[in-house]
């Protein structure tokens, strides 16, 4: 019987369902940290005065700056205090602590701090950041705010814009977005006395990388610093870069000599954690007479805030943006530059899907848009110009394994009965009220990488492999340690249904150690879909040589040969006789009565393996529908179809999870989630009463399909697929809302399609309006 | 996220309740459902010396009908409105019917969601007196009258008084808000509630209540009442729509003129969750849609 493939319920639900759960914040016996911040966006700082510690009392110990590196030529490169030295650079950013014995406490000796700072005029958004008085971000390091930029063109793109049959030229605008887990970030940290060891808890996705950016900021061995990631409510690349508040935490810790921690406010987590997504693309787009995509030029822009994140630095959102634009397309011709600006705002991290959600909305609502021109179907369009033929290098040097972009279409297309519905659509046009709309939206997704593809990227540290320890007790049970770091994804129950498979025991035989330092190999956390493939890997590869090892003790005590022995439902048996032991025995043996072991081998059952695979592509088909009441420009999602290739399916109850949960992100960013700031830097949005994840009610049931296609780029067969839903899923609303809208001439190319911007563009669409009455846009 | 020091006390008697108002004065601020005051106090926007907590106070959440008028306590919390009942004259209790019988129902489902609804109070959010809160736009459409009483003396403020500003009412620091006043509409009333939101539960960004009153014997509009929230920093009524509804037999036709005669009455701010151009433009499709709600030809909402 295997294991893989099969919907087991999740190992960590019933513990997480009751409340029984253990957050950072569940942590008891600790003083309580509070950040001061800055009220200002930009401003030097005058004096600081109260019962706090600051960027001094840091230096005075000798504390270390962040260095986020790029060894790139266009790429500016900055040391970073823990908390902000001489000036500040964004509304939040830290500038003193406090220590209270209670949260309110430290609440109320935060409010005793006086922050003198003279106040500066601030770039907020992309235009302002990128105008040539513009004020700078980092004026002692650059003369610009562009921060890292990137440019590529094939040969003969120019010729091939110029002769093409038709040029479309979109522009398409992602607005600032949070990750906004549910719990936010958090951080505490003992010192022991009789070691002087500490240890940090804290709600973070790699703990081994984290280890070692504090240890090498403080000027300690990694051996006294023990990071442990307890339970963590929600990440999605908030929680991967290093936050300076966790190596604040860590410094008080071992200068105080007592426990500290950090809880993190929602306020603060909105103002001050991290944001992503704020871009802006510019495509011209060469289509032959056939609607074939020839040649695709794009400008990109993203705004990166006021510092890089460490390891991966702000060239992460611009610098994927740049390579993996031409998305599950072919263009022959590709050319792009991508800038990413500082401004005075929060600075980005990568969240869920990183650039690839606008990525994907550029070039799908493109395929929309040049359809119409084109007077071709968007089915039949998209049928043209995907992938087809495997490997497809792309004009960026990106190897695409084999997919299903064209059937995954087809199958989401039939599910949704497009004819039936064109037939609604034209009734509800008739009557008026609300407009139904539908959406489809292809893409692929970049998953499952390791050192190569980091390597590329040049970054300080070149994250990528992962490595698992596996060993058997003299139980018989098997303990996987693993340096991945799950966070709610289920990687336990599925790494056991590996496990079991290949060593011929049941799941609830397996026990998973993750998330501690002391206990783990170094490894790189969990982030960019990559723990099924790369710990997957990992623990497949370790746990065929673990059974190799059981296979070598059962030929000895069964007295058969190694390569006749099979292992299955708890017993090692000679093939084809009922000749066998208990796995559960040979542990024993292996361990107690090492004298019975075959010459040579070694006491116990115990392996490693790592892996580090160049990487994989997934593929998807959304497909959305929506009603859009034009005189409110309010947007229902009625209907959400998925159909989904990640390869062999571990755990398909868990890959649901992942993209139901995906989805719901997706949509959210696609209608409702902006963080906003004012034009002097203030954000607008720091409760969620202003800023608007979904509740049940704004997300309709969706609907999964799988396509399972075995890609041999991965050892198990399995692709990455845990942010796919986040990458489709706006695009699929965008293309459905102007779908709906398409009869009044309206065209939308902005994220979030909030009720303001869709009843402005239904107003635009209807003919110009009166003076003073066009309707106000955040400044961004 | 911690709210600063305070005191608290929680009387059992409206009588203790208005001894503590009257000792404390603007240092104190009363706790009922604590939907709206216990955010505020833990964002620090409001840090009131003494909290008087109303929780254990009998007497405030009673629903009576009688003369015409449905009185409801300052305690009754958003849930009981969603299948309101009420004592009568009589002494028994009966289901809540006619035009208000059907009004509050559609009014309360859309005050936050179910956990609000549980633990807020009617009371509380007329005293809040958030410019989009539903209760305070169907108070100040019906004109319905605040009972608030101190040591001593109790008043009654009709809604036009009684909403100042923006979490501002006539409410002195020393009175409890112990009743609000509804009239019971009469069955040749015409009433519909609209409101647009970002998410379901969510403030309104605009909402809109109309009440026309019918002449039985020509169906023309004898008396409108329109009032809409989320423009402004009270709910406010909108005398120039009214009337162009009145005097005429309300249709489609004329429905969209008063939308229209609106959305040009109102002055809204703009904000983060709309410009004052969109507000005006949501004025116009709630107003209609309330008053097609009203006409029953239509009832869709936000």
């Amino acid at each position: 019987m295997n294991w893989v493939g099969r919907s087991l319920r999740r190992f960590e639900d019933p513990t997480l369902l009751r409340g029984s759960g253990t957050f950072v914040g569940d942590l008891a016996g600790a003083a309580a940290v509070r950040f001061v911040r800055s009220p200002v966006a930009n401003g030097l700082i005058r004096a600081v005065s109260g019962p706090a510690y600051t960027i001094a009392d840091l230096d005075a110990d000798g504390v270390g700056d962040i260095e986020a590196v790029l060894h790139r030529p266009d790429y500016v490169r900055l040391a970073q205090p823990l908390l902000a030295r001489e000036r500040v650079r964004y509304v939040g950013e830290p500038v003193a602590v406090v220590v209270g014995d209670t949260a309110p406490e430290a609440e109320d000796l935060a409010e005793q701090v006086d922050l003198d700072i003279e106040p500066l005029p601030a770039a907020v958004g992309l235009e302002a950041a990128l105008a040539p008085e513009a004020p700078l971000v980092h004026p002692d390091r650059s003369e610009s705010n562009v921060m890292v930029a990137g440019e590529m063109a094939t040969p003969g793109l120019a010729e091939a814009l110029e002769g093409a049959h038709a040029v479309v030229e979109l522009e398409i605008v992602s607005g600032r977005q949070a990750a906004l887990p549910l719990e936010a970030r958090g951080s505490h940290a003992v010192t022991e006395r009789f070691d002087g060891r500490t240890t940090l808890h804290a709600s973070i996705q790699a703990p081994h990388m984290v280890r070692t950016v504090i240890c090498d900021l403080l000027g300690m061995p990694e051996a006294d610093l023990r990071v442990v990631a307890p339970d963590v409510g929600g990440a999605f690349g908030q929680k991967l870069p290093l936050a300076r508040e966790d190596a604040v935490v860590v410094w008080l810790s071992r200068r105080l000599g007592r426990p500290v921690a950090w809880i993190e406010d929602r306020s603060e987590n909105l103002m001050a954690s991290w944001h992503s997504r704020e871009q802006h693309y510019r495509l011209r787009a060469g289509f032959d007479s056939d609607a074939h995509l020839e040649a695709l030029q794009a400008d990109v822009v993203a705004n990166v805030g006021a510092w890089p994140c460490y390891p991966i630095t702000w060239g992460v959102e611009p610098l994927m943006a740049l390579a993996e634009l031409p998305g599950p397309y072919t263009p022959e011709h590709y050319g792009v530059r991508a800038r990413g600006v500082a401004s005075h705002t929060c600075p980005m991290a990568p969240y869920r899907g990183v650039s690839r959600p606008a990525i994907t909305l550029a070039l799908e609502r493109l395929m929309d848009v040049a359809a119409a021109r084109l007077g071709v179907d968007p089915v039949e369009i998209r049928r043209r110009n995907l992938q087809s033929d495997f490997p497809h290098i792309s004009p960026t040097g990106l190897r695409h394994d084999e997919g299903t972009y064209r059937e995954a279409m087809e199958l989401a297309v039939d599910q949704v009965d497009l004819g039936a519905f064109r037939a609604r659509q034209q009734a509800a046009r008739a009557a008026g009220g609300p407009q139904p709309g539908i959406g489809i939206c292809t893409f692929s997704e970049r998953t499952g990488y390791g050192t190569p593809a980091f390597a590329a990227r040049a970054m300080g540290v070149t994250p990528g492999y992962e490595n698992v320890e596996l060993s058997m007790d003299p139980s018989g049970y098997v303990t996987a340690r693993i340096g991945a770091s799950p966070h709610g994804q289920g990687l336990r129950t599925a790494l056991s249904q590996i496990v079991a498979d290949e060593v011929g025991t049941e799941p609830s035989r397996v026990r998973v150690v993750a998330s501690d330092t002391d206990r783990t190999p170094y490894g790189w956390g969990s982030f960019a879909s990559r723990a099924m493939v790369l710990a997957g890997g990992a623990t497949y590869l370790a746990a065929q040589k673990l059974a190799a090892q059981l296979g070598v003790l059962a030929a000895e005590v069964l007295e058969a040969a190694a390569e006749d022995i099979v292992l299955a439902g708890g017993r090692a048996t000679v093939a084809g006789t009922s000749v066998g032991v208990e796995i559960a025995e040979l542990a024993r043996i292996a361990h107690h009565h090492t004298q019975r072991l075959p010459e040579g081998a070694a006491p116990g059952l115990a392996t490693q393996a790592g892996y580090d695979p160049a990487g994989t592509f997934s593929n998807a088909c959304h497909v959305a529908e929506v009603d859009v009441d034009p005189d409110t420009g309010g947007v229902a999602v009625r209907r959400f179809v998925v159909v989904e290739d990640a390869g062999r399916l571990i755990n398909p109850m868990i890959a649901d999870g992942q993209i139901r949960g995906g989805v719901t992100q997706g949509i959210a960013n696609a209608l409702l989630e902006e963080i906003v700031y004012d034009d002097e830097g203030n954000i607008l949005t720091t409760s969620l009463m202003d800023y608007l994840p979904p509740t049940v009610a704004e997300i309709p049931d969706i609907e999964i399909l799988h396509l399972e296609t075995l890609t041999d780029a991965t050892v198990t067969g399995a692709k990455g697929l845990g942010e796919g839903g986040t990458i489709g899923a706006p695009a699929a609303i965008l293309n459905a809302v102007n779908d709906a809208l398409a009869h009044l001439g309206v065209e939308l190319n902005e994220m979030p399609a909030t009720p303001e911007r869709v009843r402005a563009a239904v107003r635009a669409a209807a003919g110009p309006t009166p003076a003073g009455n066009a309707a106000a846009r955040p400044s961004r | 996220m911690k709210p600063a020091r305070f005191a608290y006390v929680a009387p059992d008697s409206i009588e203790g309740t208005l001894e503590l108002l009257d000792r404390y004065g603007d240092e104190a601020k009363v706790l009922s459902g604590g939907q709206s005051l216990v955010p505020m106090m833990n964002f620090r926007l409001a840090r009131p010396e003494v909290i008087v907590d109303i929780g254990r106070v009998g007497g405030l959440d009673g629903i009576s009908l009688a003369n015409g008028t449905l009185t409801v306590g300052a305690r009754v919390i958003h849930a009981r409105l969603e299948a309101p009942t009420a004592t009568t004259t009589g002494g028994g209790s009966e289901p809540l019917g006619g035009v208000l019988g059907s009004l509050l129902p559609a009014v309360a489902r859309f005050v936050g969601h179910l956990p609000i609804r549980v633990r807020g109070t009617f009371g509380g959010s007329i005293a809040h007196a958030d410019p989009a809160a539903e209760w305070c736009i169907l108070a100040r459409t019906l004109d319905a009258e605040m009972v608030a009483r101190r040591r001593g003396g109790e008043r009654a403020i009709p809604a036009g008084e009684f909403f100042e500003t923006v979490f501002t009412t006539a409410l002195a620091p020393e009175e409890l808000l112990v009743a609000v006043r509804l009239p019971v509409l009469g069955d040749d009333w015409r009433a519909g509630f609209c409101e647009f939101s970002r998410r379901a539960g969510d403030f309104a960004v605009v909402a809109a209540m109309t009440a026309l009153r019918l002449d039985g014997a020509t169906g023309a509009v004898a008396e409108a009442r329109i009032g809409v929230g989320g423009v402004a920093g009270v709910p406010v009524r909108l005398p120039g729509a009214e009337a162009t509804l009145v005097g005429e037999v309300p249709g489609a036709e004329l429905r969209a003129e008063a939308a229209a005669v609106a959305a040009g009455e109102v002055d809204p701010v703009g904000d983060l969750h709309g410009s004052a151009a969109y507000r005006r433009d949501l004025v116009s499709a709630m107003v209609a849609r309330a008053l097609a709600q009203g006409a029953g030809t239509s009832g869709t909402s936000g």
